[in-house]
């Protein structure tokens, strides 16, 4: 890496023009599981809320049930979808699958692991999440 | 404890996490998304033996993936012995905390202490 790209920081590192659809995934699987970490203590906090009985419950419960919350919960499960997607790509390529056989390294040196399966497998997991989202929104906002 | 044993039980507790949200997500969509987020009806899903234990299941599988996975996001930013250990030790400490803090929920709910 020069000392240009260094200079460009995060969005220089970002850049999947440069580095490929793998760098976005890596970044992708980072940001949603930091998300996913926050909804989830967020979650925990937000149904420990029925202690307080039914009126605790139905003041928490109204936050969460506006708009602006549907969506935040739709980014969820974007999330959710996206990183369990991925998560199981990932999983397989430590297992060796889908990596393709060791080969002698030529010029210009392609690694074997970043081949078009792994790439059906970043672009189907984000497929998927913009599908589960469309779902829960219509689910959501249909009632 | 063995980086390669840890990354097993990520992997592990990712794949049955997987497996128990699904269920848990279904059940919401069973009765309909808003009535079942009722008071009643949540109630009557804490005070199911079989739901709890899969409720503390999910937290605990969750936690456990979820804290190791920041340990792992904080450890690729930073490297350092003191470091290292901080984020560690700090990461099994709020692991337990939530698990201490949700599992209160899910036993006084069950045993009607609401």
């Amino acid at each position: 890496m020069t000392e240009d790209e260094h200079r460009e920081g995060i969005k220089g590192m970002a850049n999947p023009g440069r580095y490929g659809i793998e760098r976005v995934a890596y970044l992708l699987m980072r940001l949603s599981g930091l998300g996913l970490l926050g909804y989830f203590i967020a979650h925990i906090y937000e149904t420990s809320n029925i202690l307080r009985g039914r009126m605790g419950w139905d003041e928490f419960l109204a936050l969460t049930q506006t708009t602006e919350g549907h969506i935040f919960l739709a980014l969820v499960i974007g999330m959710c979808v996206f990183h369990t997607g991925n998560g199981i790509r990932i999983m397989l390529g430590h297992g060796g699958v889908g990596v393709g056989k060791p080969t002698r390294p030529d010029y210009p040196y392609d690694p074997a692991s970043q081949n078009y399966r792994h790439k059906i497998g970043i672009y189907s997991s984000i497929v998927l999440a913009a599908v589960a989202m469309m779902y829960g929104m219509a689910v959501m906002f249909g009632e | 404890m063995k980086e390669s044993t840890i990354m097993k039980i990520h992997y592990g507790t990712a794949l049955a996490a997987v497996g128990l949200v699904a269920v848990h997500i279904l059940m919401r969509l069973t009765t309909g998304f808003a009535d079942s987020l009722e008071y009643e009806n949540v109630l009557a899903n804490y005070r199911s033996v079989p739901y709890v234990v899969m409720l503390e299941l999910i937290l605990i599988l969750l936690s456990v993936h979820g804290f190791n996975g920041l340990r792992v996001i904080l450890l690729e930013l930073k490297q350092g012995r003191v470091y290292e250990k901080a984020v560690s030790y700090g990461c099994v400490v709020a692991m337990i905390g939530l698990i201490g803090y949700g599992s209160r929920t899910i036993i006084m709910t069950n045993m009607g202490m609401v």
